[in-house]
């Protein structure tokens, strides 16, 4: 089996040869390419030399457009604050509606307009173009929470969820508007599948998240499946208490990041859901060794059951080991799912359309 | 000691006007500044260090909650300059050089502001000099860095290195924390403390100063 194809009939329910193995790198593919991030998030040339080279290197399944939360941001014309090696970031005491007002009538620009969003664009076209069909290409946009978060300013937004709520429906609006049409310009592009990172999301609980986030999640991944896209939904941190209504939202692949049980996340989820990660990236991967790695890969497999995809937490850091790395795609290498689910079609009900 | 129970339930609910008029109230009817606070802001915000702990709160409600201790603390802090009097412990808190991740930080900083600590924010990307300044200028007693990226980790190695050879390295306690710090890396870089957590921070700072 292909990369691509292993990741599909995992996601559709199906048996695959192995494990599948999707750990997010961004520094540290640039870092394997030797060069610096700032050229790495600039230029999707370079981003996809470096994802194909880390790809091959490591023996990963799938190669990715994600390089920072800046991207749709830039383009709106918010501020970044540019580095030479590290992911550029949104000036919070700048934010780009740190006055309300300026939302009401804002145009968004077209994902094709020369920014940051067709840099991607061209990535996830060049990546399509240079794996064929031997690796799965992922997309990316920001999730609605995550946009806002970015576009407002977190710490205002986490309070006008009480101090104003038509603002946040607004937003969110607007944010999933924009969110739908830059994924449906990386679909077209040639993605297997988008990724949807909404890390903010992890910063409110069960109330706020079905209230207000959950709503606008589930619209997007709506309207992604109807332009023919997967969904892979990436919420960094904490989410342990919103796993369950997560699991609703219909993606093909949900990211459990490494604070919340595996265990958990399963009960939570239900046994049908794709669930990737969730190892530790920092005190797991970096600072383990092989033998602990593939102990507590063990371990992570018993807990996720069948629907399981090897990955860590969150992005995989950039000092890491190399032999770290092999050895968590070595034990996807050498291990099947516990349980081959059968052919039924996966939680997403795509079925495989190479 | 005297206490508003509805300084303490606005704090609690995150109700910034509730919090300023109780304040007021409680002010208007002879209560002492230092009183309100150990009264009823400090156990407020212990609760709602417990409430986050418990994942009964989230950061939406830690920051309400935050808001509302500022907003009657802002009443206070005219009365306890004029009177004399000062908040037990300094704390200087800052993302490091590099980063610009706050809210970590700010949850960090509101909690240890609610637990009776005055705290100088010197907000994100802050260089080792900047600390250094800070600790030179401010006479704090605690220095708490934060960095969320990997990245950005290292400054605060540098910052701790800054601080020593400017000489004042032992004048301060100096806590770490942020999501891909560990107590590992704490002892690693010379550090007197990590947290993974805001009300763990918070603790970390009355032991330390409950030893020095």
């Amino acid at each position: 089996m292909t990369g691509r194809d292993r990741v599909l009939a995992v996601l559709n329910g199906q048996a695959s040869d192995r494990l599948a193995c999707m750990p997010i790198t961004m520094m540290f593919a640039a870092d394997v390419l030797g060069v610096t991030y700032g050229k790495y998030a600039r230029d999707h040339r370079v981003m996809a030399d470096a994802q194909l080279k880390t790809a091959e290197v490591f023996g990963l399944d799938y190669v990715s457009t994600i390089s920072d939360p800046a991207r749709e941001a830039a383009d709106l014309g918010a501020n970044i604050k540019w580095y030479d090696d590290q992911p550029p970031a949104i000036m919070e005491d700048e934010a780009l509606f740190a006055d309300k007002k300026l939302l009401a009538g804002f145009k968004a620009p077209d994902p094709l307009s020369g920014g940051r969003m067709e840099d991607r664009i061209l990535g996830v076209e060049l990546l399509r173009r240079r794996t064929g069909k031997d690796l799965l290409v992922e997309g990316w946009v920001e999730g609605p929470c995550a946009e806002s978060a970015d576009l407002r300013g977190i710490n205002h937004l986490m309070t006008d969820f009480s101090d104003d709520p038509a603002f946040v429906n607004d937003i969110f609006e607007f944010t999933v508007e924009l969110a739908t049409r830059f994924a449906a310009a990386q679909i077209k592009a040639g993605a297997d599948i988008i990724g949807v990172g909404d890390a903010a999301a992890s910063l409110v609980g069960p109330r706020i998240y079905n209230e207000f986030v959950w709503p606008w999640e589930k619209k997007l991944v709506d309207s992604i499946h109807a332009i023919g896209g997967r969904v892979r939904l990436h919420i960094c941190g904490n989410a342990r208490r919103i796993v369950e209504p997560i699991s609703r939202l219909g993606c093909e692949m949900v990211d459990i990041d490494f604070p919340v049980p595996m265990e958990q996340a399963r009960a939570q989820a239900g046994p049908r859901q794709t669930l990737a990660g969730n190892m530790d990236p920092v005190r797991g991967l970096r600072n383990g060794s092989p033998e602990t790695i593939l102990k507590s890969l063990e371990e992570l497999q018993q807990q996720a059951g069948a629907q399981w995809i090897v990955a860590t937490g969150c992005e995989v850091v950039r000092d890491t080991p190399h032999d770290n790395l092999h050895a968590m795609v070595a034990f996807a290498q050498t291990h099947t799912t516990l349980n081959p689910a059968g052919s039924t079609a996966g939680p997403g009900g795509i079925e495989e359309n190479s | 000691m005297a206490k508003s129970e509805e300084l303490y339930n606005a704090i609690l609910e995150g109700d910034a006007k509730r919090a300023h008029a109780a304040t007021a109230e409680a002010l208007a009817a002879g209560v002492v500044p230092m009183d309100l606070i150990a009264g009823s802001m400090v156990p407020a915000m212990d609760e709602v260090g417990r409430l986050f702990e418990a994942e009964e709160y989230f950061v939406p409600e830690l920051l309400l909650a935050g808001r509302a201790m500022k907003s009657a603390l802002e009443l206070l802090r005219p009365l306890l300059a004029a009177a004399g009097e000062k908040m037990a412990t300094r704390v200087v808190i800052g993302t490091v050089k590099g980063d610009l991740h706050d809210i970590g930080k700010n949850i960090v900083g509101s909690m240890l502001e609610g637990s009776g600590f005055e705290v100088i924010d010197l907000g994100t990307d802050v260089s080792p000099e900047k600390f250094v300044a800070a600790v030179e200028e401010r006479n704090p007693q605690v220095i708490c860095m934060s960095a969320l990226l990997t990245v950005t980790m290292p400054a605060m190695k540098t910052t701790i290195d800054a601080l020593t050879n400017a000489g004042v390295r032992t004048r301060v306690k100096v806590l770490i924390g942020g999501a891909p710090v560990t107590s590992q890396y704490a002892k690693e870089i010379g550090a007197d403390g990590y947290s993974e957590s805001a009300s763990g921070a918070v603790g970390l700072v009355r032991g330390l100063i409950a030893n020095a």
